[in-house]
């Protein structure tokens, strides 16, 4: 059985068009299931993890990033992830802005993501994890004065620029080296006078002495530092289009 | 030898690029090439082949299969195969290696020595001779 959790935002009217097209889309190729708005519910990880537990094949974010990772935050680190490890997929089809993580998994919008659910192309990748958060895509942060803690060594930068933590890329025209395969962290850190860092770890801890600079995953979710974050290999079943950005 | 791409080429998959403006502090190992332009202090050891940059500068231990210097070391250095010191490096420490090239203008100011194989490779052979006529 499919179950779809559509995202509050979606209750606003200029999404009604869209989403009955979905629907139209999706009982076309019988793929109809279950319906779960999310802007009525007040406990999601519950409901989702009840869905999971009445035996949903595949749980469909309907959304954005953010819908994907409450999704994934409802399932992981629970009792009932090593269910859904063995029964459920997890696929997502793609509204409106904020859209990496489909994008990646190159689906790149709602026509494309229901024939992709048909399909059922699946891919088993690593999940980025920063305190208790995940991530699918990355988390960045403001290099100046962010220090990387890594087994014996620290890396710091006196620049102004980017930290850029990779599990997933997410353009095509990123020039960035990723495999969400490995079980490693690609750490890239870019300033703005163009000179560029590169390395990998499975684990880091990342400060910064400004309380006011944040570690922002998947562009959605500000986190304080110091944090640690990590990766946990091949941790997700994911219904993937042929285009995705990965092998 | 010293052509400034055929150097890079090499490195344009490195397993760990380290940019200008970056500072390392501590013991960095690891298995793949490795790049740096910026600053390094502790030690700094890979299995594979170190590039140092023009405007590196670094003071620590370095212990690599090859290695090529454009930039400043203080710390020695223990090349398993070879070494190329380039025109603009400064190297202020004991070398060990095992082949050698030194552009003008490349300053190194300590001892060198050769990581002798051969020797390590006789006298191993000469010891297996005397175990076996033992008996």
């Amino acid at each position: 059985m499919h179950v779809y959790i559509y995202d509050d935002y979606l209750d606003k009217g200029r999404y009604n068009k869209t989403i009955n097209r979905i629907e139209i889309r999706l009982t076309d190729l019988g793929l109809n299931g279950k319906i779960i708005r999310l802007g009525g519910i007040k406990n999601i990880k519950g409901t989702i993890q009840n869905e999971i537990k009445l035996g949903a094949k595949t749980i469909v974010a309907v959304g954005n990033n953010q819908t994907v990772n409450k999704i994934i935050s409802a399932i992981i680190d629970t009792d009932i992830y090593s269910d859904f490890q063995k029964k459920t997929l997890l696929g997502i089809i793609p509204i409106g802005d904020d859209n990496s993580i489909a994008e990646s998994f190159g689906i790149k919008n709602e026509k494309d993501a229901c024939n992709i659910l048909l399909a059922r192309r699946i891919e088993k990748i690593d999940l980025g994890r920063a305190g208790n958060y995940y991530f699918l895509n990355n988390a960045t942060i403001q290099s100046q004065g962010s220090v990387i803690d890594i087994n014996n060594f620290s890396i710091e930068s006196a620049e102004k620029g980017e930290i850029k933590i990779v599990n997933l890329l997410n353009s095509k025209h990123d020039d960035l080296r990723s495999n969400p395969h490995d079980g490693l962290l690609d750490i890239y850190i870019r300033t703005k006078k163009r000179d560029e860092t590169y390395l990998t770890a499975k684990k880091i801890i990342l400060k910064n002495s400004n309380p006011d600079i944040k570690l922002l995953i998947d562009g959605v979710m500000e986190l304080d530092t110091p944090i640690e974050l990590g990766i946990i290999k091949n941790h997700i079943n994911i219904i993937v289009g042929k285009e995705r950005l990965f092998e | 030898m010293f052509s400034k791409d055929s150097k890079l080429d090499k490195f344009k998959d490195a397993e760990t690029i380290i940019g200008a403006s970056i500072k390392v502090k501590g013991n960095f190992q690891g298995q793949g090439d490795i790049v740096v332009e910026g600053t390094l202090e502790g030690s700094l050891k890979t299995d594979s082949s170190i590039f140092i940059g023009d405007q590196a500068k670094i003071i620590a231990n370095i212990e690599s299969k090859d290695c090529i210097v454009n930039g400043e070391i203080h710390g020695n250095l223990k090349i398993k195969n070879y070494l190329a010191i380039g025109a603009t490096a400064k190297i202020y420490g004991d070398i060990q290696y095992n082949e050698l090239s030194i552009e003008k203008g490349g300053i190194v100011s300590g001892q060198l020595s050769v990581i002798d194989d051969h020797k390590k490779m006789e006298k191993n052979k000469d010891e297996k001779k005397e175990s076996s006529s033992e008996i």
